[in-house]
């Protein structure tokens, strides 16, 4: 459903886009065969002076899992947060190029930044659930979206909960406040709680850097679970798990992408040269 | 060497640094102790039975039956004492003796014009009865012992003359008896020390047990009881057994204080007994009591804090404060929230801190005298000094104090609820609302207690714009005049208050009965620390919870 | 299992169909997106700038109240009443003949205000370096409280101890002739003040940071010589801004000198003699503002040592301001 007033981008196409700009080696595009949810053009963010990311281009494709691997201080973080402009909670920034969800570029000033944050989700690197009840943290999505009903509240926090798997574990305890789960829990929950704005896309940064392995493998475990519901796009420092999860992987080194592809072929066949240092452990 | 040197500078450096940190706490424990140990005594205390009546003549409180018993029993064991005072002063005090003699010669006279006594016979009589009374208004005056017994024994001579048989002249006989064993026991010369002395005791005795018996009700409450308290029972019955006196201790020297024993003044006369009496019997005298007296939050004063306690101060502190916060609660709040969560850093920004800034500085004063300037007098509405003007001084000089406050708190709200509410569709002021705020809270929370600590505490402010050492209790009116007139609910607004703070100040420095209860002083002070402190510890308590929440977080 | 995986890959063709709500505003949204938000914020803006306001309705009611004491008159007349307030030491507005010479409150005022910080900064200061640099992590969360106990205990309740308990104690034990003297007010003072003094120095030194220190003791300093030499030196703009706000604390403290330092309108002669009653500027229009008519000679002198006063401590918050401006700077840069 394409909404009316959406304007959209010349180039942001559906398939295999011809990119020109972009040197063939750099392999940004991935064929799936299915349409791109996020497409970014020559994108890129500058702090103050100093830049972010660097002339990114790529197309992340729909219901596809997407992993960006890359060392630490490469852009990849910022990236990820320009999607849904978290960024915009950092002062003196600047894009330049195209970042478009849907077709519509996020950084158009006439962006309905709560339209767009609210399809599309963000978990963040640490748990971070308000202060308050389950319950509470799960329904103040719906809630600004102006449902008020009791009973629809109640289904909704049921349905987010069991789609995040951990409805058994907290049933008894949805006026129990938030910060008295684990870590895994609560993240879990802060996925929970961004699956009732009904996002269509899920943007995920580092969501187990704080989790022990057994949480870490119950994230990964939801992840798969909501692979082609949602477009997923993960940011992690750990390239097994960008090997377990993603479909797609994107190596970003410095602000650039260096190499986006098959996530088997790129573990096993990577086209660059600093990719192959990077998953090999001699750098990074 | 060299090294020795410089480590025991260190060890000296550290020691004495550490000492002054002792010094600080123990300045605060003696600034603390003295008004909680003498504030204490206001509201704990051994009450006599004066205390008992006052609380069942002015607020109906106590048992009237047991009461009844209990005073007459003190009236029982009161009696020997008033006996002993009225025999002695009959004995010395020449005045109304002197009134009484005449008195009778004159109702003699009344008692011969009732018996239509004939002419000569009452003219006879008359001179006769002049005559015993001149004798005994002779020994009434006369200093000398011989004199005087000569001349007692003269008029007492003519106690079996049966011209005098029941009539009113039997009454010179019983006063000339009276006197004349006071004669032989006081040592006349000492007349007019006696009386002095007796003038002391006696009112003494009217401070430990009220206006003496026959005496017209005095007009001060103050002077209707007797020590209403064991502690200033026990002063006043050292001003009965002690004289002090300054003596000069030779030519030129300083007056020297002496303590003299009241009953070594009075050897051998009747009144001799008297002090070994009251002090044996000081408990059947008084039935004392150990009380809680926790009216003292809630009772007006009587005679000026003389009796009484301090209610209509807390009421006016705790009005002034909460009015103060009404207004200035949503104005720091907010303010803080726009200058940590909107605003950039421009010109207007530094200006507003500076100005901020500015307000906290300002001597308290200054604000009584803006207050005074702006609220008393420029605006009309308001007209003239008011718990409104008051409060509404009050409330700006802790606007930069709750700003302070919160913006710390909001400041201390971590980035991450900013970022989860915005990822989840909120618009800033909804996270701000729903999420920053409620996060703050407690430390907001700190701050407005702190403030609420402050602006309890202060007295300049308010000196000008709406309290007063005396005074009615503001009137709010009645749930039945709200009814007719919705408007009178406010009407106590427009009126002065008291108030602790500066009640303390008129208690202390201002007022001139206070200064014979100390307890009362030191317990007005002690109730606005006590309210202070308990504020301060719940805004540490409070703050500590919270700085372990986001430790643990 | 195998039947749920399946079940949601049948759902994702439904789901990641599209996006139910539009990404762009529409006109008339952008513009209520637009002009709310502006609105909003400049209600905002409005309701902080109730500060600004205030001090200026403070500044504008103090000179209003206090102008026609100078400006009601001849311009010479006018200077002779300046004159006579800065150099005239004679405060009788009583007298028929009556004299408004203020020297006497502004020397009353400095005089407690200086007693009260010879005291209190070497005391606070040597607490402060306690607090920051020796004590153990416990004891700091004990000594905090106290000081902020010290900092909440009201004026007044300081003034009655002053009057009520210190004043007889001087009187008794040192001899004076009366206890109410400027010896009785600057000690108060001095404790009143110590609160400020040691928690702005104290966040002054902590705000040098552990690596300068840990230069120092590498070299071989004792503790004593790290904070003399070293960090009291690098933090003697904040330790200086303690120092002023200590001293505006003092000088704009109303209630205990009203009630401890006697309130006698003189200069004290021989300067050095702490036991002489002096009266200060806050005492003088707590005490006299009661019983002045509005609108008289007397109220307007008044609201001219208020004016004296609030710009004596408005100019030593610039001050403050300015140092505490650096040791911020300093610490941001030191972290």
């Amino acid at each position: 459903m394409e909404p009316k007033s959406a304007v959209p981008l010349k180039k942001t196409g559906a398939g295999n886009a011809v990119r020109p700009q972009v040197a063939a080696d750099s392999a940004a595009y991935v064929d799936s065969g299915k349409p791109a949810v996020i497409s970014a053009e020559r994108f890129s963010f500058f702090y103050g002076s100093k830049c972010g990311v660097n002339n990114v281009s790529m197309d992340i494709r729909t219901g596809s899992v997407t992993a960006i691997i890359g060392p630490s201080g490469c852009g990849k973080s910022t990236f990820l947060r320009s999607i849904n402009r978290m960024n915009d909670l950092i002062p003196n920034t600047r894009t330049e190029g195209t970042l478009a969800v849907n077709g519509c570029d996020v950084y158009d000033k006439r962006t309905n930044l709560i339209n767009l944050r609210q399809q599309v989700g963000m978990v963040f690197q640490k748990p971070n659930p308000f202060a308050k009840t389950i319950f509470e943290n799960i329904v103040y999505g719906p809630r600004l979206q102006g449902v008020r009903s009791k009973r629809r509240l109640s289904e909704m926090v049921e349905k987010c909960l069991r789609d995040s798997a951990m409805w058994d574990e907290v049933k008894d305890d949805l006026h129990k406040s938030a910060l008295a789960l684990s870590g895994g829990q609560q993240q879990r929950l802060c996925i929970a709680r961004t699956l009732a704005t009904k996002p269509n896309v899920l943007l995920m940064d580092e969501p187990c850097s704080a989790l022990d392995p057994i949480a870490t493998a119950r994230i990964e475990d939801l992840i798969a679970q909501l692979k082609g519901t949602y477009t997923i796009v993960i940011v992690t420092h750990n390239m097994q798990q960008a090997a377990r999860v993603s479909d797609y992987t994107a190596f970003f080194c410095l602000g650039e992408l260096i190499e986006y592809d098959r996530t088997d072929k790129l573990f096993t066949n990577p086209a660059k040269k600093a990719t192959e240092d990077y998953i090999t452990g001699r750098f990074g | 060497m060299r090294t020795q040197i410089r480590q025991s500078l260190d060890k000296m450096f550290t020691a004495f640094a550490g000492s002054v940190v002792l010094l600080i706490a123990g300045v605060l424990l003696v600034v603390l102790v003295p008004m909680f140990r003498k504030g204490l005594s206001a509201v704990f205390f051994t009450e006599t039975v004066e205390f008992r009546k006052l609380q069942m003549d002015l607020h109906d409180r106590g048992d009237e039956r047991t009461l009844k018993q209990e005073l007459e029993r003190v009236a029982a064991a009161r009696k020997p004492i008033y006996d002993i005072l009225l025999a002695f002063s009959r004995g010395l005090d020449m005045e109304p003796r002197v009134k009484e003699v005449k008195n009778i010669y004159q109702q003699y006279g009344e008692y011969l014009n009732y018996r239509n006594t004939p002419k000569e016979q009452y003219t006879e009589c008359r001179k006769q009865a002049k005559e015993i009374r001149d004798t005994i208004l002779d020994a009434l005056e006369s200093m000398d012992k011989q004199v005087v017994l000569a001349n007692l024994d003269k008029a007492l001579a003519q106690k079996g003359n049966p011209t005098f048989k029941d009539t009113p002249v039997q009454h010179f006989f019983t006063v000339a008896e009276q006197y004349r064993k006071t004669a032989q026991t006081v040592d006349l010369t000492k007349r007019s020390e006696y009386l002095a002395g007796l003038r002391d005791v006696t009112a003494a005795i009217r401070q430990l047990f009220g206006p003496l018996p026959g005496e017209d009700e005095p007009p001060l409450p103050m002077d209707q009881y007797g020590a209403t308290r064991m502690d200033m029972a026990r002063k006043a019955l050292h001003t009965l057994l002690w004289d002090e006196q300054w003596i000069a201790d030779g030519p030129g020297k300083p007056l020297v204080k002496k303590i003299i024993a009241r009953k070594t003044q009075f050897t051998g006369t009747e009144l001799e007994p008297l002090f070994d009496r009251v002090e044996k019997n000081f408990n059947a005298l008084l039935l004392p009591r150990h009380r809680f007296y926790w009216q003292y939050f809630i009772d007006d004063w009587v005679n000026s804090h003389y009796f009484g306690g301090i209610g209509p101060e807390i009421l006016g502190t705790l009005l002034l404060t909460v009015l103060s916060m009404l207004f200035a609660v949503p104005f720091g709040v907010v303010s803080a929230a726009y200058l940590v969560e909107y605003a950039s850093d421009n010109i207007w920004i530094k200006i507003i801190r500076i100005c901020i800034n500015t307000l906290a500085g300002v001597p308290s004063i200054v604000y009584g005298l803006f207050g005074l300037a702006f609220f008393v007098i420029t605006i009309s509405a308001i007209g003239k000094p008011c718990i409104l003007a008051a409060s509404l001084t009050l409330s700006i000089l802790v606007l930069p104090v709750i700003i302070r406050a919160s913006e710390e708190a909001i400041r201390a709200v971590p980035q991450t609820y900013r970022e989860a509410s915005l990822a989840l569709g909120a618009g800033k002021f909804r996270t701000l609302v729903k999420v920053i705020l409620p996060a703050a809270g407690p430390g907001i929370l700190t701050g407005i207690i702190l403030s609420l600590s402050r602006a309890a505490g202060e007295t300049a402010p308010i000196l000008f714009t709406g309290v007063v050492a005396m005074g009615p209790i503001p009137n709010f009116g009645t749930p039945a005049e709200w009814v007719r007139n919705p408007a009178s609910i406010f009407g106590g607004l427009f009126q002065p208050t008291r108030a602790l703070s500066y009640g303390s100040y008129d208690i202390a420095v201002g007022d001139r009965i206070s200064m014979l209860v100390p307890h009362q002083q030191f317990g007005m002070v002690m109730t606005l620390i006590l309210l202070i402190l308990v504020l301060n510890v719940t805004a540490i308590v409070i703050r500590s919870r919270l700085s372990k929440k986001l430790r643990g977080h | 299992m195998a039947k749920y995986s399946a079940q949601i890959a049948g759902k994702s063709k439904k789901a990641a169909a599209g996006f139910t709500r539009p990404l762009l505003l529409t006109p008339s949204e952008d513009m209520l997106g637009f002009l709310s938000g502006h609105l909003g914020r400049a209600a905002l803006f409005l309701i902080t700038a109730t500060s600004v306001v205030a001090v200026f309705l403070i500044f504008y009611f103090v000179i209003r109240e206090s102008a026609p004491f100078f400006f009601n008159k001849s311009f010479p007349a006018a200077m002779a009443r300046i004159k006579e307030f800065f150099t005239d030491s004679g405060w009788y507005p009583a007298a028929t003949e009556p004299r408004y010479g203020g020297l006497a409150l502004i020397v009353g005022s400095l005089y407690v205000t200086l007693g009260s910080l010879i005291l209190a900064v070497p005391l606070g200061l040597f607490a402060a370096i306690f607090l920051s640099d020796i004590a153990p992590f416990n004891l700091r969360q004990i000594c905090k409280p106290v000081i902020e106990i010290l900092a909440a205990i009201p004026s007044v309740a300081y003034g009655f101890f002053a009057v009520m308990v210190f004043a007889p104690w001087l009187q008794k034990s040192l001899g004076f002739s009366t206890g109410t003297n400027a010896l009785n007010a600057s000690v108060i003072l001095a404790i009143m003040a110590l609160p400020t003094i040691i928690s702005v120095s104290e966040d002054a030194m902590s705000a040098i940071g552990r690596e300068t220190r840990e230069a120092s003791y590498a070299l071989g300093a004792t503790r004593a010589e790290t904070m003399v030499k070293v960090v009291i030196p690098a933090a003697h703009s904040g330790i200086l801004a303690a120092v002023i706000l200590g001293m505006m604390r003092a000088m704009g403290e109303t209630m205990v000198v009203w009630m401890a330092s006697g309130n006698a309108g003189r200069i004290p002669s021989p300067w050095w003699d702490l036991s002489q009653s002096i009266r200060t500027m806050t005492a003088t229009i707590a005490g006299d503002m009661g019983e002045t008519p509005k609108n008289s000679e007397h109220y307007y002198a008044l609201f001219t040592v208020g004016l004296t006063l609030l710009l004596f401590t408005f100019s030593l918050n610039l001050v403050s301001e300015y140092l505490l401006g650096k040791v911020m700077k300093t610490s941001r840069g030191g972290k």
